[in-house]
């Protein structure tokens, strides 16, 4: 009887023993069984990270369309949750030893992972990337970052209403002033309907809107990071800037003409392309991605465009008739944990979506990206990204801020929220952007 | 079984028995922990492949972040006012639902059943209520109180944060509070009446004496959640307006994956530990004292 239960004891122990064993093992067997598929005939499963969770059914149909021309590679498609950053699911990735063999993050995140990552420079779509597409992602003449889309803001404007307004069809040409922008708002009001609306969000107010005053300081981007330097160092006075005071005579404007002026700060995403939509104000400040949620609210017959955001009564001043626009998505491909193979295998994926037919149709059609090589000829077919390719076109592009420190929106975003809310004013916003340059590491 | 002599056999038991959790404790619990404290030493992002030390700078910079002090004075403020509201409302829940009412049974699940939603979903449900119903509601009914969205303004959107919450534990820490209440002596009681005491005084007499393990229990429980506070706060107000009711836990979140700064967000929270542990530990300690034999 004895004998018998340590025969049993000894026997659970082995099971659990086995059992511990067997779970760390599995990785390690794993792992030898993908360093196998060295030659380029075998199977290859690669992963991408994706960021871009309004685009995720179609990557993943892109992602059938490229196994099917290339039977050995199968790709999977692995979703960053919604309101997760990218960069924390990657790290996170990385801390777990399996990181995806791509990664589509934001520019601002490339040259921290810029030791995991391959270098691109060779590949053949850099000749075809449109000017200044991958200078954001180069550290020492080296690129280590796909331009995947480019995405562009400013004020959205309802056809519909403006006709209204203005009684004939509206000139987006006609807006180039502050003063031309605040007449634009009194016939909006005339009419009955809200002009605008201010959508209160932190990190359109501090990523999109307060980063104009950066980006307009000059058309030149040497002396737009010179600017960013000197704000770090100290040694900028924004309270007698001229482009971040135009700016804010701007948002003035904008607060007085406000649809939610009651309560400027209760107002939600949802709610923008709401009003807009419904044609119950004319302009919205956002960006091209709002296209899908304003066409489910479209009345003007699916009529949009953007405006510039003005900064000062001169129209020729530069940021006037520009719309801030950059590259925001990047891919990077991993060097650390996949094998030669599958960076091979992320190459052609890649080479895919500049060059195959089907490639450039998912691109551009059906995830309506706006594509950064200039070898793809296929338009948008929405309304708001055939604006902005009208005003890459016409070369009148501010250069987004897409390289701010990462805090940036979320604290700087919360200054220009205090203001909305006439919580501070323009001397107290001015200091607290100061006061984070100058703490930022 | 620990009768049995040899310590090969009795160490076999013990690993039977408590290695699988041993294991699990140490390799998701200790082992992080104690790596956590080694990333406070060092400058690390989050990404980068080195890790440079640099001795006690992170600490210096926890007692330099004024934000981190500013959101962990309001956490104070915000777990005091819950822990006294869950419980008051706790217990007056408890009190109601053992009084042999009607459906008391329905009442007892019904007030349970915010904890089982999860915290995310719980907040998102409230804010589409803060900032649609009772905003339309306000409005349609002239309420000044409720006709713009408490989301939006700093002090009400703190009072909104406590509103959930309480509503949320208040139906947990009732279940304990029922358990307590169950176990008090029914002859004890039967005593106090026959001599006459009101039902008043047999509550503060008897009753509430005899409860100290449940209050212990509960306000251990309240407290702990309410220094931990994170999924609401990021799904209610996600710290809005103006991170105005930015609570500790999503600062020092915001500091280790948003500014960036592991090694300083780790430091942070591991402060905040030893703070919370002490309080806690401070809070059981010293009520324990409170505890009477029956």
């Amino acid at each position: 009887m004895k004998r018998e239960r340590k025969w049993m004891k000894l026997s659970v122990l082995s099971l659990i023993i086995m059992l511990v064993l067997s779970a760390c093992g599995g990785k390690a067997a794993t792992e030898s069984d993908s360093s196998s598929e060295g030659s380029s005939s075998e199977s290859v499963k690669i992963t991408m990270l994706n960021s871009k969770s309004e685009i995720n059914s179609q990557l993943e149909q892109a992602a059938k369309d490229f196994h099917a021309e290339n039977p050995n590679i199968t790709l999977e498609i692995v979703p960053v949750g919604s309101g997760q950053s990218p960069f924390e699911k990657a790290s996170a990735l990385y801390a777990s030893g399996s990181p995806t063999t791509m990664m589509m993050l934001d520019t601002g995140d490339v040259e921290k992972f810029k030791d995991r990552v391959l270098d691109l420079t060779s590949e053949s779509w850099m000749k075809d990337a449109v000017e200044n597409s991958t200078a954001a992602t180069t550290f020492d003449g080296k690129n280590y970052a796909f331009p995947f889309s480019i995405e562009g803001y400013g004020f959205i404007y309802n056809q519909n209403v403006l006709d209204q307004a203005v009684g004939g069809t509206f000139d987006p040409n006609s807006v180039q002033t502050t003063v031309q922008l605040d007449e634009l708002f009194q016939k909006i009001a005339a009419t009955g309907k809200s002009p605008l609306i201010v959508s209160p969000m932190d990190w359109s107010l501090g990523a999109h809107y307060l980063g104009l005053a950066y980006g307009g300081q000059s058309a030149d981007r040497a002396k737009v990071d010179q600017f960013i330097t000197d704000l770090k160092a100290g040694q900028v006075d924004l309270a007698s800037n001229a482009v971040f005071n135009g700016l804010l005579d701007t948002f003035d404007l904008m607060k007085t003409y406000n649809i939610d002026k009651a309560s400027p700060l209760s107002g939600t995403y949802e709610r923008g392309p709401e009003v807009l939509g419904k044609g119950e104000v004319g302009i919205w400040f956002q960006g091209n991605w709002a296209w899908p949620q304003i066409s489910s609210f479209d009345t003007a017959d699916g009529k949009y465009g953007f405006l510039p955001v003005p900064v000062s009564n001169n129209p020729d001043d530069f940021g006037n008739t520009q719309i801030s626009a950059a590259v925001s998505k990047r891919i990077l491909l991993d060097k650390e944990k996949s094998t030669p193979a599958q960076q091979e295998a992320a190459k052609k994926f890649l080479d895919w979506i500049v060059y195959n037919e089907k490639g450039q149709d998912f691109l551009v059609n059906q995830a309506s990206i706006i594509p950064a090589f200039s070898n793809i000829t296929l338009e948008p077919t929405n309304p708001l990204g055939k604006s902005i390719s009208e005003y890459i076109k016409a070369g009148k592009i501010e250069e987004s801020m897409s390289t701010l420190p990462a805090d940036h929106w979320s604290k700087l975003g919360a200054s220009m929220q205090k203001y909305l809310a006439d919580v501070i004013d323009r001397a107290g916003l001015a200091s607290e952007i100061q006061a984070y340059w100058s703490n930022v590491k | 079984m620990l009768t049995e002599k040899g310590l090969w056999t009795r160490l076999l038991t013990r690993l039977i028995f408590t290695g699988p959790t041993l294991f699990a404790f140490a390799t998701v619990m200790i082992i992080p922990f104690l790596y956590g404290i080694y990333l406070t030493f060092t400058n690390w992002d989050g990404i980068a492949i080195d890790q440079n030390f640099v001795g006690w700078d992170n600490y210096i910079g926890v007692f330099k972040d004024t934000v981190f002090w500013k959101s962990f004075g309001m956490t104070l403020e915000y777990v005091f006012i819950t822990v006294v509201l869950t419980n008051a409302v706790a217990f007056l829940l408890a009190y109601a639902v053992t009084r042999g009412m009607k459906a008391q049974g329905w009442f007892r699940a019904g007030f349970f059943l915010p904890n089982l939603v999860g915290g995310i979903v719980l907040g998102f449900i409230w804010q589409f209520i803060f900032n649609q119903v009772l905003v339309f509601a306000g409005q349609k009914m002239n309420l000044t109180l409720f006709s713009t969205s408490w989301l939006a303004d700093p002090d009400k959107a703190f009072w909104a944060l406590i509103v959930v919450t309480v509503w949320q534990y208040a139906g947990y820490m009732m279940v304990i509070y029922i358990a307590g209440l169950m176990n008090v002596p029914k002859d004890v009681m039967e005593a106090a009446s026959i001599d006459g005491a009101s039902n008043r005084k047999m509550l503060a007499r008897i009753v509430l004496p005899l409860m100290v393990p449940s209050f212990i229990v509960c306000i251990f429980l309240s407290l702990q959640r309410g220094f931990m506070v994170y999924d609401l706060n990021v799904s209610l107000t996600s710290g809005g307006p103006f991170k105005s009711t930015e609570m500790v836990s999503m600062h020092v979140y915001e500091q280790a994956f948003l500014a960036r700064d592991y090694g300083l967000g780790q430091a942070e929270a591991f402060v905040l530990f030893i703070l919370v542990a002490a309080i806690t530990l401070l809070q059981v300690y010293f009520s324990k004292k409170l505890e009477v034999e029956a």
